[in-house]
């Protein structure tokens, strides 16, 4: 029985954190480059 | 104590090996996305090309001509999508500019392409376009999903405006990296002209007045990691002609443009460098962690049992009661 619990409490564990992980999400990007789209060849990348 | 910790064990273990498929199959599918705000741009060559003078109306031979791309991510656009869509949206101001060996534009091709951040499937919205064109895509374009499969893909040809199936060819190593080869065939096909033209006073609506056609073909090739679903190299056997009409004559044509266009090679380079580095963290999610977290969970699961096992005494049954202290005798 108390085997049951502590796996239980891994499997509750490891379900909060990627549900955790996922609701916060990849970090949001900033603003629009400021870059302008080119119309020259540029001498590198 | 040992009962104890091979417990602590036993929940560690089972903690890690679930970890393992639901990073995999659960968090990556909601982690891994293109960026709104990404900024790329590459420059492609053909070299030895025929193109059209516009001033004599007649296809001459360049010593080079460049086509240089940009993607722009429209971060403010791509938020007012992402509300009423209801999921990550990508939207890119991509331009396809072309410079003569003289460095002249000879053509210029904007576009806005909007999609899925996680699929890379399109998303119609408003603003989706070729050229100032109103357009409705179907398939990929520029980039494949994550994890990308040995299948052909269907993807958008912005110059017909057109979907066709781009075929899987093969697997090869490039620049080190494992990558799929696939190509696509788009057959001779009526299309519009450029909006912008070299010549003033030569504009799209003034050559379609002439009753003259443009038609083009290409043949282009992708090199794509399939890890990051990011191409590292591409070209195109790319032919366009205009056709018929007051300006070229009923039943001649003129070649427009005719040439091999290939990646740069200093930005073949540089994109096979920044795909290395990109595919490392996705590679993270979806096999380094998972597999660690199961082998993890594994050693764990052993310690715990062995721990377990060495608590015990032969013939007990499990949880049976400590002995009581005995008295001592007189």
């Amino acid at each position: 029985m108390r085997a049951l619990i502590a796996a239980a409490a891994g499997l509750a564990a490891a379900l909060a954190l990627v549900l955790t992980i996922t609701a916060v999400g990849a970090p949001a990007g900033g603003k629009a480059p400021p870059k302008p789209l080119l119309t020259t060849v540029p001498e590198h990348p | 104590m040992r009962r104890k910790a091979s417990l602590i064990l036993l929940a560690f273990a089972v903690f890690f090996t679930a970890l393992s498929p639901l990073m995999r199959w659960y968090a990556f599918a909601r982690l891994a996305k293109i960026p709104p705000d990404e900024y790329q741009t590459v420059v492609l060559e053909a070299k030895n090309a025929t193109l059209i003078d516009y001033g004599t109306m007649r296809d001459k031979k360049v010593s080079k001509l460049s086509v240089v791309q940009t993607l722009s991510g429209d971060v403010e656009a791509s938020n007012k999508i992402e509300k009423s869509a209801g999921r990550d949206v990508v939207v890119w101001k991509a331009l396809s500019y072309i410079v003569g060996p003289d460095g002249k534009m000879v053509s210029e091709i904007p576009e806005t392409y909007i999609f899925d951040a996680h699929s890379q499937a399109p998303v119609h919205a408003t603003g989706e376009s070729v050229d100032g064109d109103p357009v409705r895509r179907e398939g990929i374009e520029f980039k494949w999903p994550f994890l990308t499969q040995k299948r052909d893909y269907e993807y958008f040809d912005a110059r017909a405006r057109i979907t066709r199936p781009i075929h899987y060819k093969g697997t090869r190593t490039f620049h080190g990296l494992k990558v799929y080869d696939f190509e696509q065939t788009i057959p001779w096909t009526r299309v519009p002209f450029p909006k912008k033209l070299p010549v003033k006073g030569i504009t799209a609506a003034s050559l379609a007045r002439t009753g003259t056609q443009m038609w083009y073909t290409t043949v282009r090739t992708f090199l794509v990691d399939p890890v990051t679903g990011a191409p590292v190299y591409g070209e195109e056997r790319h032919k366009e002609e205009m056709r018929g009409g007051t300006l070229v004559g009923d039943g001649k044509k003129i070649t427009a443009f005719a040439g091999d266009v290939t990646m740069r090679p200093d930005y073949v380079k540089s994109t096979v460098a920044l795909v290395k580095s990109q595919r490392t963290l996705v590679l993270l999610l979806t096999s380094y962690l998972p597999w660690g977290f199961l082998g993890l969970g594994l050693v764990l699961l052993a310690l715990s049992l062995w721990l377990e096992a060495r608590g015990r005494r032969p013939g007990e049954p499990e949880g049976a009661p400590e002995r009581a202290p005995q008295p001592a005798g007189v």
